[in-house]
């Protein structure tokens, strides 16, 4: 037997589901922006990386620190994946994300790059450390206002996503 | 009245279409998640959620143990595209009462002398 649906009640029902779909983008969003415990715990664990990495070390306490530094990133990542109570569908990220991704993947490399230059050519006292604080400062700078920029598009993405599976 | 074809018995109570919608938007959600944000108890919750894993719609993982045990909801592909299919035959429905119909005589004579242009508004919306 099927359910009698006027037209008043089916819009209702296309309100009401918008309802649910706004409290996870709301999620979303609230975790963008109070998540910055892991943000200053992952700049911590880069600067202590490239820090050490500027010492002169044996090849194999390179690859050591180096494990060492991917380790505790995937710690991190299990960790604040653990604590997240919701992960958003692949279909409503938008290309912001994977842009966000890789262009702070590119602005720390060319800072790490550029400030090791700058500390080797002008013979600077402390380069590791220098090259250390700069990386990790452009990495802060970057990440806060980067996240900001990709979450504040997936609600309207969401929106599109949903009219295209239903149209 | 006849029903297009996409329209789910099963997702068209108000509780389950809601629990249906947000997992939509989720690759998974933590049961506690879902109860919060519907603001349902525990037990009508579980409730809903065993009926749609029943018939295939969700699947239900538990994990951990003792204080940090959680459950994490996902929907199937099979519930995902019956949502999908109800929500295209929602819109069926709502598009094929025409520019004029989608109110009761009552909210017409109402929305005619206070908000007729509001109400296509939000309905133009509920389509975006």
């Amino acid at each position: 037997m099927s359910t009698p649906v006027d037209a008043e009640r089916a819009w209702q029902d296309l309100q009401r589901i918008r309802v649910p779909q706004e409290r996870v983008y709301d999620e979303i969003e609230r975790s963008a922006q109070s998540d910055l415990g892991s943000t200053y715990f992952t700049a911590a664990v880069m600067w202590v990386f490239l820090a050490v990495t500027g010492l002169d070390l044996p090849t194999w306490a390179f690859w050591l620190v180096l494990t060492a530094y991917f380790a505790v990133l995937g710690s991190v990542a299990v960790i604040y994946n653990r604590r997240s109570r919701i992960r958003l569908h692949r279909s409503r990220h938008s290309w912001r994300s994977f842009a966000t991704f890789v262009a702070g993947m590119a602005v720390t490399l060319v800072t790490i790059l550029v400030s090791g230059f700058v500390a080797n050519q002008l013979a600077l006292p402390f380069g590791s450390l220098i090259q250390a604080t700069a990386s990790t400062g452009a990495f802060l700078l970057f990440v806060g206002p980067a996240n900001r920029w990709a979450v504040s598009a997936l609600r309207d993405r969401g929106a599109r996503v949903g009219h295209q599976a239903v149209s | 009245m006849s029903t297009p074809s996409g329209f789910d018995e099963l997702i068209h109570p108000s509780t389950r279409l809601s629990v249906v919608a947000l997992l939509a938007a989720t690759e998974w959600a933590d049961f506690s998640f879902i109860r919060d944000s519907l603001s349902l108890s525990d037990s009508a919750l579980s409730k809903q959620l065993h009926t749609l894993e029943e018939a295939g719609y969700l699947e239900i993982h538990k994990e951990g143990g003792g204080r940090k045990r959680r459950t994490k909801v996902r929907l199937t592909s099979r519930g995902r595209t019956a949502f999908d299919g109800h929500v295209a035959a929602l819109r069926a429905i709502v598009e094929g009462a025409g520019p004029t119909t989608g109110a009761t005589p009552a909210t017409e004579s109402a929305a005619a002398t206070t908000s007729g242009t509001q109400h296509q508004q939000q309905r133009a919306e509920a389509g975006r």
